[in-house]
Parts: structure tokens; C-alpha cells; sequence
């Protein structure tokens, strides 16, 4: 594990200063390659519809599922689109899935005046007995009931659902598959241990600054300026750290200057300004020594709709100017060390929680990865830009990790796949909340939380 | 649906009135919609597109744009709202639908004429 790397001459605290202090060479960096590119968006035109991203979204995944359908229940049973169906009919249909949803937040029938209601406040969870799933194909749509767990499903997923079409017009269950893990990547991992440090939910800006201490312990730690000589040898193994999202606090998001007279809000400045300034200084810090990876989150000044963009390095004049700092989508994929990374700051997660009866961070991130998508909620309940040539989230290969960031715990799961893939899911808890990162073994891909409190009986791990 | 303003953008406006008489195999047209609807602006454009027609070809031949009209309502490559027909052919393509041909060269053939 990450301790276990101290060198073994290394001496105490508590000894007398060496003539010759030792230095520990950083492991250097070698075969980074950024596979970002589908989520970087070059002129975007917002005039197109949504439905182009579903259409393609189907197109694109159906053989995927065609094939799963087939090895799953048999070579020889009856593919069918939703006009072929014949009643009592056994037979398989790919589609995408609708849940209608009695409390889903909707727009319009807030802003009906004939219903007269108060906006919905925010709930944590949507979901409600009543709620019904529909198949929806390119040109209709049928009811599904039976073996289906209409409370864990979302809207957007593409699956194959095996049943036969009632009299009533529903289509009665019998089995479902999704698309399943995709084939694997080749490994071409280190042979050394190489750790990579996670970290998101930095909280920059919040009114209370429990979490500063943290931060920097977090910072001296990976700069090596923080322990003796056998943490600093430990901390020479750290090649990369990975910032995943809401590096900003949800208290720089107020909105309130949009609502008070201009007379009162010309001199304040955005709770924004200042906590950019921090960041800048604490990736300033990080910059120096290791190459840090910084992708936005909900609160973070960029675009709202996924996939986010970089963050302007405008915002950061002390840290842009070195070249270890890489400013990146969300979500994000890169090649570290033959290692492949995919993950986002969590806005997928969380959305798919909410609509979702699964409550576990983890196991929705394993669902997304057997769905072969990364946020099927996207365009219905999350914001998305509207794609019309391809759907940048389908998952085309097996990472070999696979994380989100702002959970609320630190959960780790090594995955198996049928076809050899081998997937670590880390679930990275918010650093605001728990003052825990998280580190990354490339050579055996193993994870272990780090914990750091300025108080308290839990020390460094 | 061609949305208004490609045409507005890439044509010059040279001509002062709307033609005498438009020929009759376009009434159908998607285009001539767009006509009536933007008859007071585009007036002078829709005069000007006939006109930038003709050096080619006197009109588009009518069985041209029947095709072309089938191939943005064909429910198999998509919606075809928002996207120009060249788009949509490629995206198509690219899904291994297979679409027919002719369609591209057509579409390549009258690229100032989306």
C-alpha cells in the first residue's frame, strides 16, 4: 500500500538534521496521452432539438444490444421493431426507455396558471410508486410491465427487453438485458507502483474554512513537504493528481445579486472572484511538482450543460503558466502510464439517484458501466448539448478505471467482465465533507482512501 | 427544414422584385414555403436563389427534389429537423444505414442550394 513504499534508511522526525538531506526524485512522467476529444466542443449551435442525440443514441448502440439479445436468449429469436409486433408474439425489441414520472419537475406545468401551483421545491428522490416505464423505438412507443423494476430505471437507457405484446396493448416482460460491459482495452499497465491522487469537492468559498486546513495538508502531502523522509519517498510515487469537480463551494453560486436593485449590488463583488484566487494558488502550489489534472463541477464557473468545458485559464493566471497544469472536460478520459481513466465530477451519478430507487454511489456507477453509458438521464433531466452526430457518452471501450466525483462516501469496487475487462469503479467522496482523497495504485490497480483532519483520532494513512 | 437563415446569409441581395412567375413544378416545394413565409424579407433572395439557379440548371428538376423530400422524411436516418441534408446524410453514413447514393451526389452537385 501507499506507506509501505517509505525508503528504509529514511529517519524519524525526531533526528538530528542530516548533513546531506536526501531528495527524492518524483517518478517522471511518461505516456500521457488526453482522450478527451469527443467531449470537447468546438462552435456550438444550440438551434437543433434534442431528438437528433436520442436517434443517434439508439442507432449507434442498437447492434450492441442486438448481439447481447442474441447471446443472452439464443440466436433465433425474433427481433422485431415496435410496428412489427404481432399480439402473443415472443419476440425481442430495443429501445430507449421513458419512466413517466407523476413528481418529475416540469416546467410547463409549473407555469400553467390553471393548475395555480407553487413551484416543486427540490426533493432528494422522485421516485414514487406510480410511476410507469415506456419502450420507446424510432416511431412508437409501448407501455412495458412485468420482470422490469420500473423504480430502478431511468429514462434514456437503451435495452432489449425479450416478451410479447398483450391484447391490451401493453408488452408484457419476461426478460430485459442491457448492453453490458464494453470489450476491453488492452493493459499496458506500470510495473511500479505509481499512485495517482483523486480528490473533488475542494469546496473552495464556503463560509466556513474547516476544509482549508485539509487542503493544505492535502497539498504539502503531495509536494513532499509535509513528514519525514519516509512519507516524503511515498509522495515521490504520486505521478499525477486528478482534481474531479466542485472545486468551488455551492455558496459562491448565489444568485441574489440577480434579484436585489442594481444600486445595492454595483460595489459587491462575486462570491466567485475570491474563491478562484484560492484555487489559483493552492494549483499554483500543486503545479510546481506534479502535473494536476483539473476538470469543472457543478459549481464551477463554465458551462452548464454536460459535456462541461475546460476551465479558462484566464481564471488562473499564477498556475496556467505552468505547463503541468491540464485544464480538461467533464467528463474526462486520458491514458495515464497505458492506464485508461474515465470519469466525471458526479452531476450523472447524483441525477440518476434522484430518479432512481438505487441508493448506492457505487452501484450506480456499475449500472451506468453495464448500460454502456455514461448519463442516459442526459438531455431529460440533465443539461446536455444537443449532439446531433454522435452520442459522446456511449462507452465504446472498458476503462480501467472508472470514477465519479462529490460522493458521499469513499467506495471501491475491482469488476470483472465476462470478456476479461477488469474495471476499478471509485466512487470519490467530497473533500468539503470528508476531508478524504483518494489514491490509485496503476501498477495493480488497488485503491485507498487518505484521510486528512487537522483534529481527531484518524491520522494519515 | 431549411432554417431561414442559411439563405439570407449566403446570398447577396441584387435584385429589387420578386419574379414574374415562378415555375409550376416548385410549388410544392419545402423551399416555396419558406417563400411565402418570409415573402416580405426574401423577396429579393428568393429572386436572387432562382437566379443563382440558372447559370446550372433553369430549375432543380422536380424529381430531384422529390427525392430529396423522401429522403428527409424517411423515419430510418433520423430526424431531419435542424441539421442540413448533407449532415444527415454523412451522420447516416456513419451509423452504416447505408443511404442511397445519388442522394450525396445531388447534394454535393447543388451545395450552394441546401
Amino acid at each position: 500500500m501507499f506507506s509501505e513504499q517509505a525508503a528504509p534508511t529514511a529517519q524519524g522526525l525526531l533526528a538530528p538534521p542530516s548533513a546531506e538531506p536526501p531528495t527524492f526524485p518524483r517518478v517522471p512522467v511518461s505516456g500521457y496521452s488526453d482522450c478527451s476529444q469527443p467531449f470537447q466542443l468546438g462552435e456550438r449551435s444550440f438551434s437543433r432539438q434534442y431528438a437528433h442525440i436520442y436517434a443517434v443514441r439508439l442507432a449507434g448502440m442498437r447492434p450492441g444490444l442486438e448481439r447481447c439479445a442474441r447471446k443472452q436468449w439464443g440466436n433465433d429469436i425474433a427481433l422485431r421493431k415496435l410496428s412489427e409486433l404481432q399480439a402473443g408474439e415472443k419476440c425481442c425489441v430495443v429501445g430507449t426507455l421513458f419512466k413517466a414520472m407523476q413528481l418529475q419537475p416540469s416546467i410547463l406545468q409549473e407555469i400553467s396558471e390553471e393548475h395555480n401551483l407553487v413551484p416543486q421545491p427540490p426533493l432528494p428522490k422522485y421516485i414514487q410508486p406510480s410511476d410507469e416505464l415506456m419502450l420507446e423505438d424510432e416511431l412508437q412507443r409501448i407501455k412495458l410491465e412485468g420482470a422490469i423494476d420500473v423504480q430502478k430505471l431511468v429514462t434514456g437507457t437503451i435495452v432489449a427487453v425479450y416478451g410479447s405484446e398483450q391484447d391490451d396493448g401493453r408488452f408484457l416482460v419476461e426478460d430485459h438485458c442491457f448492453a453490458d460491459l464494453p470489450p476491453p482495452l488492452p493493459w499496458n499497465g506500470p510495473s511500479s507502483d505509481r499512485f495517482v491522487l483523486l480528490a473533488s469537492g475542494l469546496g473552495l468559498g464556503s463560509v466556513s474554512g474547516e476544509a482549508l486546513l485539509s487542503t493544505q495538508l492535502l497539498v504539502d502531502v503531495v509536494t513532499g513537504q509535509l513528514g519525514a523522509e519516509g512519507e516524503q519517498s511515498c509522495a515521490a510515487h504520486i505521478t499525477r493528481v486528478i482534481l474531479a469537480g466542485n472545486l468551488l463551494s455551492q455558496n459562491t453560486q448565489s444568485r441574489d445579486t440577480i434579484n436585489k436593485a442594481k444600486y445595492l449590488t454595483k460595489k459587491t463583488q462575486a462570491a466567485s472572484v475570491e474563491a478562484v484566487k484560492m484555487l489559483d494558488e493552492i494549483l499554483l502550489q500543486l503545479c510546481t511538482s506534479v502535473p494536476v489534472d483539473v476538470m469543472p463541477g457543478e459549481f464551477d464557473p463554465t458551462n452548464y450543460t454536460l459535456p462541461q468545458q475546460p476551465l479558462h485559464r484566464c481564471m488562473l493566471p499564477l498556475a496556467s503558466t505552468y505547463t503541468t497544469l491540464h485544464l480538461v472536460t467533464n467528463p474526462y478520459q486520458a491514458n495515464l502510464d497505458g492506464v485508461r481513466f474515465l470519469g466525471t465530477s458526479g452531476q450523472n451519478i447524483s441525477d440518476i439517484f434522484k430518479y432512481s430507487s438505487m441508493d448506492d454511489y457505487l452501484e450506480i456507477l456499475e449500472w451506468t458501466l453495464r448500460a454502456g453509458h455514461i448519463s442516459p438521464t442526459a438531455p431529460d433531466t440533465l443539461g446536455c448539448y444537443p449532439f446531433y452526430k454522435s452520442d459522446p457518452f456511449i462507452l465504446t471501450e472498458c476503462p480501467h478505471v472508472y470514477f465519479c466525483g462529490n460522493a458521499p462516501h469513499f467506495q471501491s469496487k475491482l469488476l470483472q467482465g465476462k470478456e476479461g475487462q477488469r474495471v476499478l469503479l471509485v466512487t470519490v467522496p467530497d473533500f468539503s465533507a470528508t476531508q478524504t482523497a483518494c489514491l490509485i495504485n496503476l501498477r495493480d490497480l488497488t485503491c485507498q482512501p487518505i484521510t486528512f483532519s487537522g483534529f481527531g483520532a484518524d491520522s494519515e494513512d | 427544414m431549411e432554417q431561414p437563415r442559411r439563405i439570407t446569409d449566403s446570398f447577396p441581395r441584387r435584385l429589387r422584385r420578386r419574379g414574374p412567375g415562378r415555375p409550376p413544378g416548385r410549388l410544392k416545394d419545402k423551399k416555396d414555403k419558406k417563400d411565402k413565409k418570409d415573402k416580405d424579407q426574401d423577396k429579393v433572395q428568393a429572386k436572387v436563389r432562382d437566379c443563382s439557379c440558372s447559370p446550372s440548371q433553369p430549375s432543380p428538376d422536380p424529381a430531384l427534389l422529390e427525392m430529396l423530400r423522401r429522403f428527409d422524411l424517411s423515419w430510418e436516418y433520423g430526424p431531419c429537423s435542424g441539421i442540413t441534408r448533407l449532415q444527415r446524410w454523412e451522420r447516416a453514413q456513419e451509423l452504416g444505414l447505408s443511404p442511397p447514393g445519388p442522394i450525396r451526389d445531388a447534394l454535393l452537385e447543388h451545395r450552394d442550394n441546401p
